[in-house]
C-alpha cells in the first residue's frame, strides 16, 4: 500500500536539493529532469501495487484541478 | 514429394501442387470427420497434427502452392514451442537444416547498444529458442509431411465459398476448376486467414482496430556480413529517428523492417529508389538485391468466440496483432495444436464434446494476451503525443546507463507459450513443459515430445520416486517413472527430467505438452480426476 505518512528523513533538505537541481534549467530541461527522476524512483519503490496507486493518486489530483 | 512443378517468386523456386478432381464431383457422397479450410501455417499444422493422431482430415486450399502470391513477406521467427510442435509432427529436422538458428538479441538506440540477451541461457528444450525461416518453407515441409500420412487428403484449388451448419455436420460449398460441390464434415477448422469467407458467412463477431503507424518491410540479400542475431533499434538516425528491425533468414535473405512516419504514403515508401536509398543509409555501400518490399499498417483483430457451432477458428482468422514479438504465426500453430488434440480425443471417444468448448476458452485468452503484449510494444515504439515521446526518450536515455531501465525498453516481447493456469481443464500448473531431452526405457536418446505423438491424444503421467504407480487405461495415458524406480513402471532417464519434480510428485501432461496437474503422492483416483478434468469431463 502506498505510504502517505511522513517518510522522508530530512524533508527540507530533500526539497532544497530538488529545487537546486532545476535551477537555471529551461522548462523542457526541467521536464526531462523530472521524468528521469520519476523513473529512477519507480525502480527504488519496486512494488507494482504501490506504483499503480501512486500513478492513480497523482493523476486524480490533476483531474480534480482540471474539472475544478 | 507432392511437388508437381515449380513457380517462382522473389528469386525462390516454389512447388506447385497437383489439383485432383474431388470424389464428390464424381457423385460420391461421404461425411468427412474434419475439414480444414486454408493451407497456411495454422491450417497445415492442424491437418498434420490430426493426421498424426490417426484422425482422417481433408484440407481445402484455394491455391496450388505455398505462401501468398509467391514469396511474399510473412512470418519468419519460429519460437521454441512451435519448434517443439514441429518436432512432434516430424518436420523439425528440415526446419533446423534450412533455417537460421539464433538466440542472441540486441536492442539499440542510434549507435548505442542498450542491452543484449541470449535466450539460450537456461533453455532446457531439445529445440533452440528460435529459428528464422521464410514461412513458405515451413508450409512446404508440412505439405510434404502430410503426403506421408495416410489419414490426410489435400485438395488444392478448392475454394470454399459458403458454409451451412447442421445439427451433426457442416456443409461447405466448394468451387474447383471442374465445378462446384458440397463437402460434408462433422467438424470444420477455419484457418483461411484475415479475409475468411467462412467467418463472413457465419457473421461471427470480431473486434478490430487499425493502427496509424506505417512500416515498410524489405526482404533483401546483400554482400555485407552481419551477425545471425536479432537487432532492433528503438530509434535509428539512419531511419530519421524511427525504429528498425534486422533479422536473418534462410537463403542469405535478411528482413529489414523500417518504421515510417504516421502519415507516410504506402506507394512512396515502397518506391524502389526510396527503398534503395533507405538500405544504403542502413547498410552503407554494399550490393543489394531486393527480394520483396511491403508497406503495411498494423491492425489488431480478435474474434469474440473462436468456436461457432461445429466450426473452430484458428490463426489469423481468429486473431491479428502487430508483428513485434512473432506472436502471430506462433500462436496460430498453438491454436492448431490445441484444437487438434481435443478433436482427436473427442473423435476417438476419449473425451466428451464438452472438451471442445475449452478451445475458445484457452486460445481466446491466448489471443487477447498476445494482443495486449504487442499493443504495449507499439505504444512504446510509436508514442502518441509529444510528451509520450519525451517519456520514451527518458527511458532510452536511462537504459544507456542503468540496468533497470532496460526492462522498460520494449522492442517486442518474443513469443512464449501461453500458460493455461486459468483454464477449466487445469488442476494445477498450466504451463508448457520444455521438450526435455531424455533417454527412453529402451536406451534410445530422445525427448519428451516423442511420448506425446499419436495415434490418439494420450496423456503422459510422470511419476517420481516416492509416489505410487497409478493404474490407468493404456488408451488414456502412458505412465513412466522419472529419476528412479516407481513400482514396475518403465523409467525415463536424464538430468533435466530428474529435476522436473520432487520426491513423491506425479505430473500429468496433456497431449500438447502443457502441465494439467502436479500432484503429491496421489491415489490413482486423483490422477484419474486430473485427466478427466483435462478432458472436459468435470462439470464446472
Amino acid at each position: 500500500m502506498m505510504r502517505t505518512d511522513p517518510n522522508i528523513p530530512d524533508a527540507d533538505g530533500f526539497y532544497e536539493a530538488l529545487i537546486a537541481a532545476q535551477e537555471g534549467l529551461s522548462e523542457a530541461a526541467c521536464e526531462a529532469f523530472l521524468l528521469r527522476f520519476a523513473l529512477l524512483l519507480a525502480n527504488q519503490v519496486g512494488d507494482q501495487q504501490v506504483l499503480l496507486e501512486a500513478i492513480a493518486a497523482a493523476r486524480a489530483m490533476i483531474a480534480d484541478k482540471a474539472h475544478g | 514429394m507432392t511437388q508437381g512443378g515449380s513457380a517462382t517468386g522473389g528469386g525462390y523456386a516454389l512447388p506447385v501442387f497437383p489439383y485432383r478432381r474431388p470424389a464428390e464431383l464424381a457423385g460420391e457422397t461421404r461425411r468427412h470427420k474434419v475439414a480444414v479450410v486454408g493451407g497456411g501455417l495454422a491450417g497445415l499444422t492442424a491437418a498434420c497434427d490430426l493426421a498424426s493422431r490417426g484422425i482422417p482430415v481433408v484440407l481445402l486450399d484455394e491455391d496450388d502452392t505455398v505462401g501468398v502470391r509467391g514469396a511474399s513477406s510473412r512470418g519468419i521467427v519460429y519460437a521454441q514451442k512451435t519448434l517443439e510442435i514441429f518436432d512432434r509432427l516430424g518436420i523439425y529436422r528440415r526446419v533446423a537444416e534450412k533455417g537460421v538458428t539464433w538466440s542472441v538479441g540486441r536492442v539499440l538506440a542510434d549507435d548505442d547498444l542498450l542491452y543484449s540477451f541470449d535466450a539460450a541461457q537456461g533453455s532446457q528444450s531439445r529445440q533452440p529458442p528460435f529459428i528464422n525461416l521464410q514461412q513458405f518453407y515451413i508450409e512446404w515441409y508440412l505439405v510434404d509431411r502430410l503426403a506421408e500420412l495416410p489419414e490426410a487428403e489435400l485438395r488444392w484449388r478448392n475454394r470454399v465459398t459458403g458454409i451451412t451448419l447442421h445439427d451433426d455436420h457442416a456443409a461447405l460449398a466448394v468451387e474447383t476448376p471442374d465445378g462446384s460441390y458440397t463437402l460434408e464434415s462433422e467438424w470444420v477448422i477455419d484457418a483461411s486467414g484475415l479475409a475468411s469467407r467462412v467467418r463472413q458467412v457465419l457473421g461471427a463477431r470480431m473486434a478490430a482496430e487499425l493502427g496509424e503507424d506505417r512500416w515498410c518491410i524489405s526482404d533483401v540479400r546483400f554482400e555485407k556480413t552481419l551477425p545471425a542475431e536479432r537487432w532492433t533499434w528503438a530509434k535509428a538516425a539512419f531511419n530519421d529517428g524511427r525504429a528498425v528491425w534486422q533479422h536473418p533468414m534462410a537463403d542469405g535473405v535478411w528482413r529489414l523492417d523500417y518504421q515510417m512516419g504516421a502519415d507516410a504514403d504506402p506507394q512512396t515508401i515502397a518506391d524502389p529508389e526510396t527503398v534503395r536509398d533507405r538500405l544504403r543509409r542502413h547498410l552503407g555501400a554494399t550490393r543489394v538485391e531486393i527480394v520483396w518490399v511491403g508497406p503495411y499498417g498494423y491492425r489488431t483483430q480478435l474474434m469474440e468466440n473462436f468456436r461457432h457451432g461445429r466450426v473452430f477458428f484458428a490463426g489469423d482468422v481468429a486473431h491479428v496483432m502487430n508483428p513485434f514479438g512473432a506472436r502471430g504465426g506462433n500462436s496460430g500453430v498453438q491454436d492448431a495444436e490445441n484444437i487438434a488434440w481435443k478433436l482427436a480425443a473427442v473423435l476417438t471417444g476419449a473425451a466428451p464434446e464438452a472438451l471442445l468448448d475449452s478451445y475458445d476458452e484457452e486460445r481466446h485468452a491466448a489471443g487477447a494476451h498476445n494482443i495486449r503484449v504487442t499493443t504495449r510494444t507499439i505504444r512504446f515504439l510509436a508514442p502518441r503525443s509529444p510528451f509520450e515521446h519525451r517519456l520514451r526518450d527518458a527511458v532510452l536515455d536511462l537504459a544507456r546507463r542503468y540496468d533497470f531501465a532496460r526492462a522498460l525498453v520494449n522492442t517486442g516481447r518474443l513469443s512464449a507459450p501461453f500458460d493455461y493456469a486459468g483454464s477449466a481443464l487445469t488442476t494445477s500448473g498450466g504451463g508448457s513443459l520444455p521438450n526435455l531431452p531424455l533417454v527412453h526405457p529402451d536406451g534410445t536418446p530422445g525427448a519428451l515430445s516423442d511420448l506425446l505423438r499419436g495415434p490418439g491424444a494420450r496423456f503422459l503421467v510422470l511419476c517420481f520416486p516416492g509416489s505410487a504407480a497409478p493404474e490407468l487405461p493404456a488408451g488414456l495415458a502412458r505412465c513412466f517413472a522419472c529419476g528412479g524406480a516407481v513400482g514396475d513402471l518403465p523409467v525415463l532417464r536424464g538430468d533435466a527430467i530428474d529435476r522436473l519434480a520432487g520426491a513423491g510428485e506425479v505430473l500429468v501432461v496433456r497431449p500438447d505438452q502443457h502441465l494439467a496437474a502436479r500432484l503429491l503422492r496421489p491415489e490413482t483416483t486423483a490422477v484419474r480426476a486430473a485427466i478427466d478434468r483435462a478432458l472436459g469431463r468435470e462439470c464446472r
